[in-house]
């Protein structure tokens, strides 16, 4: 009974199904969209719905905007299924529709939503027609030009429609597609094309205010081979690289050599004296190391090796000054050694002939004073008179003749006779040579001593200088040590006192021995004591000025008078700058510097000097050279 | 198309005009063309406009809204379609141009004062392309003027369509709404006609040149 009912229900239940099923109203359609291809007719498509399982028919109605009549669609068919068409005569711009689209079938009927459209919103126009694309040249390079012509429907003659356009390009065998917008023209080229590719173009168009229109249908074209052009071109720039690179090598292989030595510089063979590869290669290591051998290496000790010694000075002197020039000579030693690299040349030094024929003559002197060495005291005296007179002399700068050994710069003297060579100091070895040479070493000191530093400079203003002309062969005593000289100096009893502190602070320079300064014989005191005093020029800095009075200085021995008087001649030259800043020893000397500074300008002016009377054993040379060591000379004008 | 914009090329432009004018060197065709740019660009801007206010439109519906025949420039009679269109005379639809845009003078500043405190999130957006809504209006006005000196008599007329509107587009906010999207809609069909009419225009005058239409 039970299975009765539940039966019963459920045929029932099955058949209100497929009754269901079968038949119901319409669903709501919906208008999908609506387009104009030229602004002048337009056409809309909807979507139906479900059609509820019965036929259902659709019909589109529209009214326009001023009006309430509704009105139907004219033409459900030119535009295909499910649209309405919309002729010229039913179609007004500027004016909105308001359409609808109703589903009717047996059951019922659905209204679609209302769409409001103004043509002149929806426009979409055809494709572009005619579409053709031509391989052209440029001066030899292809390009496409591809044109076409409006959808034939837009008018566009008439400025109703304006169109533009644009177009996509792309090899065949590419994906990505090239566009190019070409405004309203209706051709458009193509450049940088790949030879012998085929290419695909399409076109598109679009009004002023619209949709885009659909694609055009593709155009192929193929783009011939210009591969010869280009060919060319390879060939003669591989012409021109082979030709280089030719050249190249050519020169190469000219300068192979050059080129070995410069990359592979050849590994320097020992080039030791003596040593012979050959005997490296094939012989023992004793004969190779006696092959190195030099025989006159090192330098065995020989007679030369005194002139690598020092040398003594052979002056006698006081005793004090003894022991002072004990103590200075190993100065000596260490300054002269110290010197001995140094080879100067500088200008001043002049001629070195002069220095040798002067040794001459002065050993023969210096022999002839050996002779009376035994007079101890008369030669004491004398030598020590002589010291402090060369000292003066040294410092008085070419007042004695001797010293006027004018060279080319007038400025070189040699006093190789100033000193006399003691037998105490002198050691038996010395030869006159050396003791001479000392003798120019103690003078050249003195003289450096004196001689302003920073002489590198020309214009230094004393440009006195004594070089002391030395053969390279003693290079040694180019530069007398200045503390050596500062003791002399000290220790003499010659008024040199201002200039011994102008020595002072250029005393631990370097000494350089070409400023000189000139120094004027101050007077002879009693005591045969030769004074000097320097040469001033204007303002010095050391207090004390040396000038460099060229000429004026200078004095030659004009001669010798029957008193035995040394007669000078001073030779003025260039501007007359008096010397005299010692003002502190001698009036004379005041008086000296004013007479000076009246007198010589630029004439040479006599002066006689008249010399203290000397010893006979002043012994004037042959040749008119003095022994200033025997007399004293007293500057006067 | 029109790319100066702002009231450097407006001025450059009447310049043009007016120079054109004095030495009748410009052609009548160069000058429909650029007044047709102008124009392309004026219908642009509006279009933009409605698409910005519409990207936030409050879901109203359209039933509410104001038929676009409450246009105030409605009873302007202009071409209907394109025969109408093309009947009527170059003088005729220059006068039909500068009378819609005349007509559009007030309503403009009624849009630019009203965008500024416009219940919308694009709002400056908005306020700024009415800005330059009113910029190109107003080159173009100047333009026309020439362009009508260089015509037929009929294209001085100029047919008043005074706008009743007032300042006032709403109280509420919908109703602002509602009445500036009309008042835009309004403006963007007369936008169209005026660009559509140039264009035939400038077709016409440059039968010299048919590569232009």
């Amino acid at each position: 009974m039970m299975r009765k009912v539940i039966l019963l229900l459920l045929l029932l239940c099955f058949t209100a199904h497929t009754r269901g099923k079968l038949h119901s109203p319409p669903a709501k359609p919906g208008l999908t969209s609506c387009r104009s291809p030229e602004k002048e007719t337009f056409t809309c498509w909807w979507k139906p719905g479900s059609d509820g399982g019965l036929p259902t028919t659709h019909a589109l109605y529209y009214r326009k905007e001023s009006s309430e009549t509704v009105y139907e669609c004219p033409d459900y068919h030119t535009a295909g299924e499910n649209s309405c068409f919309f002729n010229k005569n039913d179609t007004s711009i500027w004016v909105n529709y308001n359409i609808t689209v109703v589903a009717t079938n047996a059951l019922g009927r659905a209204f679609s939503d209302p769409v409001e459209i103004d043509v002149v919103y929806i426009v979409k126009p055809n494709p572009p027609e005619k579409v053709t694309v031509t391989v052209m040249e440029d001066k030899g390079w292809p390009f496409l030009r591809v044109s076409w012509e409006p959808p034939h429907k837009a008018d566009t003659r008439s400025g109703w429609i304006t169109l533009i356009y644009e177009l996509r390009v792309k090899l065949e065998e590419e994906i990505d597609w090239e566009m190019h917008l070409a405004g309203q023209q209706k051709m458009f080229n193509i450049f940088s094309l790949r030879s012998g590719g085929k290419y695909l173009v399409e076109v598109r168009c679009k009004p002023d205010h619209g949709f885009w229109s659909e694609w055009s249908s593709t155009s192929y074209i193929k783009v011939p081979d210009y591969f010869h052009r280009e060919k060319s071109t390879w060939i003669l720039i591989t012409v021109f690289s082979t030709f280089t690179f030719l050249i190249l090598m050519w020169l190469l292989h000219m300068n192979r050599h050059n080129l070995k030595h410069c990359i592979l510089p050849p590994v320097p063979g020992p080039k030791i004296k003596g040593f012979d590869k050959q005997l490296l290669k094939n012989g023992k290591s004793n004969q190779i190391f006696s092959a190195l051998v030099v025989p006159d290496f090192p330098p065995a000790t020989s007679s030369n090796y005194e002139d690598f010694q020092v040398e003594y000075l052979e002056v006698y002197v006081r005793r004090e000054q003894e022991l002072v020039l004990e103590e200075s000579k190993d100065l000596h030693n260490s300054c002269l050694k110290s010197e001995s690299s140094t080879s100067d040349c500088d200008s001043g030094r002049g001629s070195c002939d002069s220095h040798t024929l002067l040794m001459a003559k002065c050993r023969e002197a210096k022999e002839g004073e050996r002779q009376t060495d035994r007079e101890c005291s008369p030669m004491r005296t004398e030598a020590q008179r002589r010291l402090k007179d060369w000292e003066e002399e040294a410092l008085n700068y070419a007042h004695a003749g001797i010293v006027s050994l004018e060279m080319s710069s007038g400025r070189v003297k040699t006093w190789p006779s100033v000193f006399s060579p003691l037998p105490r100091y002198s050691s038996s070895p010395l030869d006159q040579q050396s003791s001479l040479q000392m003798a120019k070493q103690l003078s050249l000191s003195t003289s450096s001593y004196l001689t302003q530093p920073g002489h590198s400079t020309k214009e230094a203003l004393g440009q006195s200088y004594w070089d002391l002309c030395l053969s390279s062969k003693q290079p040694h005593l180019l530069n007398p040590p200045t503390p050596v000289c500062r003791e002399l100096q000290a220790h003499s009893d010659v008024n040199i006192s201002s200039i011994g502190h102008k020595r002072a602070p250029a005393g631990p320079r370097s000494p350089a021995l070409h400023t000189t300064e000139y120094v004027e014989v101050q007077r002879v005191d009693n005591k045969d004591t030769l004074l000097l005093q320097p040469v001033v020029q204007g303002c010095g800095r050391m207090g004390g000025c040396f000038q460099m009075p060229h000429g004026e200085v200078y004095s030659k021995v004009k001669g010798v008078d029957s008193d035995n008087v040394l007669l000078l001649q001073r030779e003025g030259m260039g501007e007359d700058r008096c010397p005299c800043v010692e003002q502190e020893t001698n009036e004379v000397t005041g008086s000296c510097h004013k007479s000076c500074t009246v007198s010589t300008t630029q004439k040479p002016s006599g002066c006689i000097y008249t010399a203290v009377p000397v010893r006979d054993e002043m012994a004037t040379m042959a040749n008119g050279y003095v022994d200033t060591a025997t007399m004293c000379t007293l500057h006067t004008c | 198309m029109a790319h100066c914009g702002g009231t450097n090329g407006s001025k450059l432009f009447t310049m043009v005009l007016y120079m054109a004018a004095a030495c009748g060197a410009i052609p009548i065709s160069d000058l429909l063309d650029r007044a047709s740019q102008r124009s392309d660009k004026l219908h642009s801007l509006s279009t933009t406009l409605t698409q910005d206010l519409d990207s936030h439109f409050p879901p109203i519906g359209r039933v509410i809204m104001p038929r676009p025949s409450m246009c105030h420039t409605s009873s302007l009679q202009t071409p209907n379609d394109k025969e109408q269109a093309l009947q009527v005379s170059e003088s005729d639809l220059l006068s039909l141009v500068r009378s819609l845009l005349q007509a559009w003078e007030d309503p403009l500043v009624v849009l630019s004062t009203s965008a500024n405190t416009l219940p919308h999130p694009a709002q400056s957006i908005i306020s700024n392309k009415i800005q330059e809504l009113q910029e190109h209006s107003k080159s173009l006005g100047d333009g026309l003027v020439v362009l009508s000196g260089k015509m037929a008599p009929g294209a001085q007329t100029i047919s008043s369509l005074p706008y009743f509107g007032g300042n006032d587009i709403g109280q509420d906010r919908i109703s602002k709404l509602i009445n500036f999207n009309f008042l835009l809609s309004c403006f963007r069909r007369d936008s169209h006609k005026i660009d559509s009419f140039l264009k035939i225009l400038r077709c016409r005058a440059a039968k010299m040149l048919p590569e232009m239409c």
